[in-house]
This record gives structure tokens, sequence and C-alpha cells, in this order.
């Protein structure tokens, strides 16, 4: 509800506005330009180097601010800005990031974008038939410039300076002094001689240079070895293609793939990535993954996400309740020992808890042994794997359901409930007409939120069981309680290229709609308790 | 109109503004800086080195970071080239340098297992290596381990493979063949000096691997260079299923237990209950904590022959986006392939060098029967396909481990899922 | 009123009837703590582990000692004093700011009616709910680019790593707050307001102190969840120096085979002592707002 100013409908006078205006609205303004010069600045930055991503958010933000604080009625906008910028610029451009991914086929094989993939190739280095290699040894100048005293397997002696053709030189010409023992000159004018270790030291340098002049020239490739090493590979820009100037091979880029072949199908590596469209998405419809186990996985995500949020929220909401009361001793001592379970890293509880069940040594294992002479085959039968990963989910989350109800409970009135009892209702009459209607208020999206996130939580899946155990009778490796995201990964991680991140990618993508139809299913009934909260 | 004079108001301060901060022209952050040549002049550069401002970076595990911390630190003492290493987490390494690497963020050396060459290669982040006269100094077949599709793509520094733990108060002299290795646990077990005579964690087929061997069994068919051929897919050939057949037949009589995990299995060797155990060098450490005695042999033969075992090969690569190439394959062949550098790294990372004159010097008898072991053993394959394997494979074992199907049709049905998985599904 | 005192007598005559509830509840505490801290007594165990195992079996470990206290505290590679205050310190500026912004956008949400209020909410809470595995990469190449223009903001840099932290803090914590925010009476921020207050002033003099409960929660809630996390900050901070605890914790066990457990434990046990000390402190603002009447008439 924004306070309406009503003001009276009459001539403008400019003088009167500025005069009452300034004070109220200067300070937005004054922010306004900082912001925008700030934009600018950083826009600038972004477009002289082209990150055309970044200058589009930016530009984005920018305006968006500018609109929301220069126009009345985006009023409630101005408080969300903070908040949507952050998630704009860290989760939203994620998530497009990822869903543009879908399209590509990035991954092993295809990391790496056309111009860069261009580069590696264009680095590598051939040796020309018939080229000789020389044995080089250098010298440098102190003003940094330097020459090289070559020995070519034939015995012949050359100098090569950077840029100038190599000359066949004998000592006594051309400034070299007398040959030393092992038969490389001890010094050439204004130059001095480097030994092997300052050959390392100024290595960087001299392996930069090309000795000798175009088209021979000379190239230094190991600490040993210097000779006319060319480039493989040129990139032709009219053809689009790579020709190998070793055989004369042209290989074309095939820009629907993403990797440049000869016309025998020779391909180069690396590829790069490029578009690919649907082809992901058409893959994922007509892979295996979804004849084979896809339904049954499907289903334990399903319920793994519903039995996991249920589970926590009930065990924390009871404990929640039970702390509620200022009255209970050691109050304070007893939640924070209640939520160290959330306070210590999942990792190393997760493998605690499968230590702890493992049937051979675990402790849980063999107290149950003792006691009922049984104890459940946790790992290696399905249903108890289902189990056990639920109850190890169950000790990990319920602290923050305990958390989240403890103040959120603190939303009712006391009034309420006193009310109630004057009225003669029971304990679980209170609770369930009062408590907890009013709690779902606010906590029930956290629920949605809840089964979304154990939708996806492949972590505990994972560190609990890999997944396992396996299907016997599945047309692909799958286990009793990998749910959809780390079956489906494995499925894109282990293909026959390594790992394919676009197809990830395209499954991603797909999971999150799925997720997010039922999501925003499950939200229709939120409105109704949002009506019910504005009439208490 | 109230709005638009707000609106008026708003851009005029906002140009004054901006105008009034111009932009500063900020230098293009591609590249690092170029070297300036030293213009200083320089005496005899043997004596007080003047520095050049290069420096070299190598990602390394935490194991590894800290011994080419050491070892780096003489090379820039003797060099006069800085050497950062940053400790990388192993499991974060190619994912990072895939996209580090290309954004020029990479180290221009890294250090890893062959087997990650093939995506790697593939996706065009590491440069050949030319060793030169030093390429004798290596093991070949480490050498071979780290060549793909014909060139050299990583200098190697050691190699790693399983072997057979047993504990010597048990178990007097280590079986030479499966059938003996047998009959010793059984033998154990039925004395009840044990709970278990012998052990290999459930579900792993990477420790499977060797028995897999002794029966005449393989994972990738090679052709006469050597080289894998994901088209010859060998889970279920008869040697494989064979294998798989020993499997079966040693959880039935009770001898493997689908529960024993990677952690109980050694805690049950140090604690006495298993006398035989699978597993590798890493597992040293805790095993000789743990004060338990133990030795170390070839993990026994089978009636195909002997038991080979993966070899991991652990080395230094070059990244293809380095920005100096030349030094980083420098540095590798001048000064870490030398007998003193090499030494150090073995002293303070031990396992069975690849270098030859060191690893002909080794004295410690533990290493000396991995290295034994892991003679014959088969380099594990870097290509890509080889991500399709694991899951099927791993699963089939932990099937027959949980005895929910027959070995042969467990085998089987992995072979069809990586078939499957090669061709593209 | 009247109605309070009669209700206050009729309660007192139930006291003991109160006492069995109370030792009820406290039962309840107990049994719910053995639950709660019975793996943590393992993770001790681990921790005095000398040969780096995870306890299975037993509470005491062969050979137990407190070594691996020392080695995480005195090693010479790993300084794990400094991960611990880079954890609290980007824990604690990243819970503070994200309790900021949240109770802003919450306040908004639930006071005003504006178009396409329900969609963005939608919107808001859907977006965090997208599997960020992949999201990885985006997020690095958006942070090593906002680096080179802002170098505070850049890889490697923890302010970096609190910009990403702020994205992921909106969704469900706005859901939270904001239902929280329903149940504050509008005819308290009208009041202010008639008497001439802006929403601004409404927000943080009058709705602001009522709502303690949910800010508290929201700030251990985003204290916790980044102290924890390693995902991320894995992926933006490099340099050893700057990692952040959990960062620090993971690489002692994301090697291939010799995972030092003992380690770990040992520095997962003492870095849960902010969050327990956190959560004593923030215990104190979990008191209703609304009670003793005060709010009506």
């Amino acid at each position: 509800m924004n306070t309406v100013k009503v003001r009276a409908r009459g001539a403008f006078r400019p003088l009167a506005f500025f005069l009452e205006a300034i004070p109220r609205i200067a300070p937005r303004l004054l922010g306004l330009a900082v912001v925008n010069a700030f934009a600018l600045w950083f826009l600038y930055q972004l477009v002289i180097d082209g990150v055309w991503f970044l200058s589009a958010a930016i530009s984005i933000i920018a305006l968006g601010i500018n609109v929301i604080f220069l126009r009345e009625h985006l009023y409630p906008f101005r408080w969300l800005s903070p908040g949507l910028v952050f998630m704009v610029l860290m989760v939203a451009y994620p998530v497009l990031f990822t869903v543009y991914t879908a399209f590509t086929n990035y991954g092993d094989g295809h990391l790496l974008t056309k111009p860069q993939a261009i580069r590696v190739l264009e680095k590598e280095q051939y040796l020309p038939e018939g080229a000789p290699t020389y044995q080089w040894t250098a010298f440098r100048s102190p003003s940094g410039e330097y020459v090289l005293w070559l020995v070519a397997d034939n015995g012949e002696t050359l100098l090569a300076r950077p840029s100038e053709p190599a000359q066949k030189v004998t000592p006594g010409q051309a400034d070299v002094g007398p040959l030393g023992e092992d038969g490389i000159p001890q010094s050439i004018k204004g130059y001095q001689r480097l030994s092997r270790v300052d050959s390392v030291r100024f290595l960087s340098e001299l392996g930069k240079l090309a000795f000798g002049q175009a088209p021979n020239t000379i190239k230094i490739n190991t600490l040993d070895q210097a000779a006319q090493y060319q480039q493989q590979y040129v990139y032709d820009k009219k053809q689009n293609a790579l020709v190998d100037r070793a055989t004369g091979t042209v290989y074309h880029a095939d820009d629907t793939e993403g990797v440049f072949v000869s016309s025998d199908g020779q391909a180069l590596r690396p590829g790069y990535q490029v578009l690919v469209g649907w082809e992901n998405f058409q893959r994922l419809l007509a892979s295996p993954a979804l004849r084979g186990p896809f339904i049954r996985v499907f289903i334990w995500t399903v319920a793994f996400g519903l039995l996991s949020a249920l589970l926590t929220f009930v065990l924390g909401l009871f404990l929640a309740l039970v702390f509620d009361d200022p009255a209970v001793p050691a109050r304070k001592l007893f939640r924070s020992v209640l939520v160290i379970p959330y306070a210590v890293p999942g990792f190393i509880s997760i493998l605690i808890w499968v230590g702890m069940l493992n049937p051979e040594l675990g402790v849980i294992s063999t107290a149950l042994q003792k006691l009922l002479g049984w104890s459940p085959p946790w790992f290696s039968d399905p249903w108890w794997t289902k189990a056990g990963v639920l109850l190890v989910n169950l000790w990990l989350g319920y602290p923050y359901m305990m958390l989240v109800c403890s103040g959120a409970l603190q939303a009712i009135p006391d009034e309420l409930y006193e009310a109630a009892e004057i009225d003669g209702a029971s304990a679980w009459q209170r609770f369930w007409n009062i408590t907890l209607p009013l709690l779902l208020i606010s906590v029930g999206p956290l629920l949605i939120g809840c089964f979304a996130f154990n939708f996806n939580n492949f972590v505990v899946i994972y560190l609990f069981n890999r997944g396992g155990p396996p299907m016997a009778d599945a047309m692909t490796p799958a286990g009793h309680t990998d749910i959809l995201i780390s079956y489906t990964f494995r499925l894109a991680f282990a293909s026959r290229r390594g790992a394919d991140f676009g197809y990830a990618a395209t499954i991603t993508t797909v999971i999150f709609l799925v997720v997010a139809i039922i999501t925003a299913f499950n939200f229709r009934y939120t409105k109704v308790w949002e009506e019910v909260s504005e009439s208490v | 109109m109230k709005p638009k004079a707000l609106v008026l108001l708003g851009l005029v301060l906002t140009l004054v503004l901006s105008a009034a901060c111009a932009p500063k022209a900020t230098p293009t952050p591609t590249s690092p800086p170029t070297i300036a040549p030293t213009k200083a002049p320089t005496e005899m550069p043997t004596e007080a080195p003047t520095k050049v401002p290069r420096k070299l970076t190598i990602w390394a595990d935490e194991l590894r970071a800290p011994v080419m911390e050491e070892v780096s630190k003489a090379f820039t003492a003797k060099y006069g080239v800085d050497v950062a290493v940053e400790m990388v987490p192993f499991g974060d390494m190619r994912d990072r340098l895939k996209v580090a690497g290309p954004a020029g963020e990479g180290p221009d050396i890294i250090m890893g297992p062959h087997d990650w060459l093939g995506e790697l290669v593939s996706s065009g982040l590491l440069a050949p290596i030319d060793l030169g006269a030093k390429k004798e100094l290596f093991l070949s077949a480490a050498l071979q381990a780290f060549t793909y599709e014909g060139k050299l793509y990583g200098m190697p520094q050691m190699t790693e493979n399983v072997a057979l733990f047993y504990n010597p108060k048990l178990v007097a002299e280590a079986p030479k063949t499966l059938d003996e290795l047998e009959k010793v646990a059984g033998q154990l077990e039925s004395e009840g000096k044990v709970k278990y005579g012998f052990l290999i964690h459930a579900g792993d087929a990477y420790h499977f691997f060797p028995i897999m061997t002794a029966f005449g069994g393989y994972v990738f068919g090679r052709d006469a260079q050597g080289n894998y051929n994901p088209q010859d897919v060998g889970i279920d050939s008869p040697g494989s299923i064979a294998a798989a057949e020993w499997l079966d037949m040693m959880v039935k009589r009770g001898h493997l237990s689908k529960d024993v995990d990677w952690e109980v299995m050694h805690t049950m060797f140090q604690d006495g209950k298993a006398a035989m155990i699978i597993s590798g060098p890493w597992a040293l450490p805790r095993i000789k904590e743990s004060g338990i005695s133990y030795a170390v042999s070839k993990i026994p033969a089978g009636p195909a022959g002997e038991a080979r075992p993966f070899i991991g090969v652990r080395g230094f690569m070059v990244s293809a986006f380095s920005k100096d190439l030349l030094l980083a394959q420098t540095f590798l062949t001048e000064f870490v392939a030398t007998e003193e550098i090499m030494q150090r790294i073995f002293e303070l990372d031990p396992g069975a060098s690849a270098f030859l004159p060191v690893r002909e010097r080794i004295k410690d008898p533990d290493t000396a029967a991995f290295a034994e072991a892991g003679e014959n053993g088969l380099a594990m394959p870097a290509i890509p396909e080889m991500s399709t394997v694991w899951s099927a494979w791993g699963d089939a074992v932990t099937l027959i481990y949980q005895q929910r199907l027959s070995p042969d049709e467990a085998f089987k049905k992995a072979a069809e899922q990586i078939r499957t998985a090669i061709k593209g599904g | 009123m009247s109605s309070f005192s009669w209700v206050k007598e009729f309660r007192a005559s139930r006291s003991r009837q109160r006492m069995m509830q109370l030792l009820l509840r406290v039962t309840i505490g107990i049994l719910a703590g053995i639950y709660a801290l019975f793996p943590v007594v393992f993770i001790i165990s681990s921790s005095m582990d000398p040969a780096n195992s995870l306890a299975y079996s037993r509470f005491v470990p062969r050979n137990a000692s407190p070594v691996n206290y020392q080695r995480l505290l005195s090693n010479p590679i790993y300084p794990y004093p400094r991960w611990m205050l880079n954890s609290i310190k980007v824990s604690s500026t990243s819970s503070v700011l994200a309790v900021f912004l949240t109770a802003l956008s919450a306040y908004a949400f639930s006071r005003f009616r504006f178009r396409g209020r329900r969609p963005l909410l939608l919107t808001v809470f859907l977006i965090q709910v997208f599997p960020n595995t992949l999201a990885m990469v985006a997020l690095f190449l958006l942070i090593q680019q906002i680096g080179y223009y802002i170098p505070s903001l850049g890889l490697n840099t923890h302010g970096g790593l609190i910009l990403v932290y702020l994205g992921g803090v909106l969704g469900f914590n706005t859901w939270l707050m904001k239902g929280f925010f329903d149940s504050i009476p509008r005819d308290l921020d009208e009041s202010a307001m008639i008497d001439g207050a802006s929403h601004w002033q409404a927000f943080r003099h009058v709705v602001l102190p009522l709502v303690r409960p949910i800010l508290a929660v929201v700030g251990i809630l985003t204290f916790i969840g980044t102290y924890g996390d390693y995902v991320l900050a894995r992926v933006l901070i490099q340099s050893k120096e700057d990692f952040t605890l959990a960062v620090g914790l993971y690489t002692l066990v994301a090697t291939q085979y010799t995972q030092q457990w003992g380690v770990f434990a040992a520095g997962a046990l003492i870095g849960a002592l902010p969050i327990m000390v956190v959560f004593l402190f923030l215990q104190d603002q979990l008191v209703s707002g609304l009670t003793r009447g005060a709010v009506r008439g």
C-alpha cells in the first residue's frame, strides 16, 4: 500500500516544484547518478574487451535500477532491487549458461571455442623433410640481444641472428672468436656466451625469437636442439579450413560437428564447441536411459524427496514444539546439542553413518545382531538401502526444520492458544487447528523447497552407497537408490567421449523442468494459506 | 508531469557525474605483462642471477604439492626462475584444467596419472613433450603409458599398482597360485584364526582386474602398436567369465563378503582378522601405523598365467595453454629428469620411480615388492571410452558379491551396457 | 485484563501436571540428544586415531592419541587456523548481508501488492531449485571476468565468494521471512504511517523488531550454509591460504586413496565450534515478539 500523495492540479510552477522536491528526491537522484556513472565506466571497459554477456547483464541491471527508482509506481521494486541484482547475476546467469550449454556439444573433445582450437593447432610445429637440426649455444649482449651459434649434424656451423639470414662463419670472421675445446666459440664481439644454466634462465626470451630469416627461420625446440621448425597448420579464412603444410591435406571446419576433418574422414584433434541445436534433447529422448529403469528411478526420486521433506519436518517440528516452552531446564543447551548434526560437515557424517551401519563391523549392526540376532542388510538389499539413506537424510536434515519451525512458531500469538485452552481444546486439537495451519503459511513453501532440494540431492545418495545396490535387470547401469540426477549424469559422463557437458546440461534442464512443474503445481495451494493469514 | 521532470533531472545529474569521472583506460586483461628484457648490463651471468620476471606454475595434488615445492625451490635457486606450486585436490584437477586452461588461468605443468590422457588430449589441453636424450632413462612401459596416438604427452614420475598384502604370522609363505590362495584361506578360516582368509573389498573392479588377467580376461583388446581398441570389449570374454566364476565361488564358499568395503577390509587386516588382502602402496602408511606384521608379494597366478594388475603411471604433463611451453618442458627435461632430483622426489613421495637410475637402486622391500608385482602389469587404458567401463563393470562385480546374478549373466550384461555406451547411447 | 489473571490461576493449580510435562520434555530432549550425538561420538573417535581411518565399531581406537589435532594445528602446509578465520569472516559477512537483503525483499513481498508479485515470488523460488552442477563453470568465468575490472571481487578473493553466496540467498529465505512478515498485522504499519512515518521508517522501527526470531533463523541458516559450503568455494578459491575451512578439510580427503579421516574429523570438530557459538548467541533472539498482548488494542 503506497501512500498516495494527492496534489491539487494546477499550473506547473517550476521554481516551487524544485524547491519543494529537491530535498526529497535529491538523495535518490544522487545515488542513481553514482550508480549510473559506475555502470557506464564498467560498461566501457567491458565493451572494449568484447565481454558481451557481462555487458548485457550490467546494462539490464543499470537500466532496471534507473527505471525502478524513477518511476513512482515501481516503488516496491526498490526494496527488491538489491536482492534481485545479486540473483540475476549469480543465479540467473548460471542457469542461462547451463541452458545454453544444453544446446551445444561442449564437453571432452569439444572443449575449446573455434578460435581457441585454431590457436592450439597453429602452435603445432613440424620439421620439413630434409631440414637439418642443430645444436645451439646462445650468446647474449648486455642490451639483451641474442645470437645463436649453430652446429648441424654434418658439422656445418652457422651464426644466426633474429630476423637476419643465418651465415656460415668460421672462427675469425664476423667478430667470432676462436673455438674452445668443445668446438664452440669462446666469445663473439659484443656478446657473452651463455652457460647451460643461463640458457635456461633466459629461455623464455630465446624461445620466442625466430633466428634467421623467413622462410628459413630457425627456432629453438629443446635445450639441445634448434631447427627450422615450421608451423604445421595454417588457418585459411576463405576456405574455413586448416591446411597441413607438411602433407598439404586440407581439413575443413565442420561447424555442425565442431571438428576439422579432411575429405577422407581424418579428423584433427582437438575439436571445438558448436551449437548443435536440439540434438542433445533428441538424444535424451531416444536414449536407452529413458527406456531402461527410468520409471523406477523417477518414482524413487519423487518418493525420496517427499519422504525426506516429510520426515525431517515431522521430527524438526516435534523437537521445536518440545523446546518451545521457556520453562524447560537447560533449553539452550538442548537446542544447541540438537543442532549439531547441521554444524558438522555432511561429508564425514554420512560416511560415519555408513560405517556404523556396516553389517560386518558397524556398531549399529553388531548391536542389533546381539539384541535381535539379525541386522538389516543395509547396503545389499534394495529396500533396506532405501530405508538407510532416508534414515541418514533424516539425521542430516531435521535440525534445519527444527530451526525453521522454532522461528516460525514465534509468529503464532499466545492468545490463540490461551483462548483455545479456555474453550476446552486438547493439546492435539490446539496443534492441529492452530499451530499447524499457521505454521504452514511460512513453512509450507519450505517443505516444497526441501522436496526440490532432495530431488537432486546427489551427495547423500552417492556417499551412502553410490546409488547402489545395482539393479540386476536394467539395460543401463543403475542402482536401486539412484535418483534421477545421479542416474542420468552417470550416463552423460560415461559416454564414449568422456565427459559430455552439453548432454549433462540437457539432462539438468529437463530435470529442472520436471521439478519446476511439480513445484509450481504445489504453489497453487500456498495461495490458500496466504489468504488465511490475512484474515488472522 | 512530475515523473517526467524527475527523469529529466536524473539524467542530467547522471551525465554531469559521469563526465566528471571520465573512465580511465585500463590495460586489456588478456595476458600477463610481457617480459621486458633486462637492460642492465650483466657481467658474468653465473654470479648474481638477474631475475627474469618469468614464472612457472605447477598444479599438484595434496601429496605431491609439498614435494614439488621443495624441489622447485632448488630450481629457482639455480636458474633464477620462479616456480609457483598450487595445490589442487586430485578430484578437481581435470575439471579445473578444462575451465581454467582455455581461460588463461591454467598452469604450465600438471601432475597426474596417465589415464587422464584420453580426455585431456582429445580436448586439446595437453602439449606433446620431447624428452630428447633423457628418454632412455625412463621405464619404457611408463613411457608407453604416457603415449597417446603416437605422441608422448607426459614425463613419468612413478608407477603404482596393487599387490597382495599378507600377514606373515598367519601365512608362512605367500601363495603362488589362486588355488593355493583359496586353500590357505579356507584353512585359516576353519582353524578359526581369522574371520576371512582373503579379502578384496566388495564391488571393486580395479582390484579385481589382476585376477581377471590370471584367467586370461581383459577389458579392451590391444592392437599391434599396443594401443587399446575400444571396439574390442573383453568383459564377456571366456577368460573374464572364468574369473567371474572364481569370484562367485569364493563368495559362495564364504571367503569373500559383500559387506566388506575398503575401510572394513583394511580395519580387518590391521586387526589381524583378515590374513590376505589386495591393496596398493597408498595403504602402507596406515598398515605400518597399525603395527600389524605384514609383507607384500605378487598376486597369485591363475590358470592362464600370472596376474597382471593395472599400472597407473603418475607423471608431469604440460598444458597446451602454457604461456611458455619451452620453459616448462626444459624444467622437466633439464632439471627434474636428473638423478639428484628424481631421487629426492622418490624420498619424499615413495613409490616405484619410473626413472631407471633411481628405480634400480630402490632398497625398500615394500616398494621393490610392488614394483615386482607390477612388472608385467598392464597400463590402465587412457582412452576416453574407459569411462564407460567402470560403472557397468563395477556393478557386475557387486552383483556377484551380492549373489543376485550369476557370474556369466553379470559380466555379459556389463559388456553389453559398455558396448551400448560406446556406440553412443 | 481480568481474564488473564484467571487463566494464571487456572494454570498454577495444575503445577504437578506441569512438572510431569517438563520432565517428559527433558526426557525427549535427552533421547533426541543421543540420536543427534551418537555419530558425532564416532567422529571424535576417528579424530583420535593416528592411523587416520574412519571409526566403524570402536569407541576408542587402537593407539588412541591426540596426534591428529597436532597434525592439524601445527601443519606447515595447511594453515588450519587461518582457514577457520577465513570461514568465519566469509560466513559472518554473508549472513549479515543476507539477512539485510532478504528482509528488504520479504517486506516488499509481504506489504505491497504489485503486478507480477506472485510470478516473481515463484520465479525467485524456482530459480534456486535449478541443479547447480554445471553452474560452477559459469560462475568461474563470471567471477574471473568481474575480477579483471574489480580485483577485490575476482577469482581467489573472499569478496567474489561472498558475492556468489549472496546470489543464492534470496530464494527460500525470502519465502520464510515473508511468511513471518505476513503474520505481523498490517494495522501496525498503517498506524505508523498515518502518524507520518514513511515505509522505510515503519519497516525499521515497527516491523523489524517484531521479526527478530526469523532474522535470527535466516542469519544462522546462512551462516551454517556458507560455512559448510565447499562446492562453490573450491571453484573460486585457489590459493591455499585463502581456503575456507570446508575447502581446506575437503582437500584432506579428496585424494585418491590416502584420505586422512582422522585429521579431517579433528578439523570438523574444531570447525563446528564457531557455529555452536553463533547459535547459542542467536538463540536469545528466538523469542516471540507478539506475546504480552502489547500489540492489541
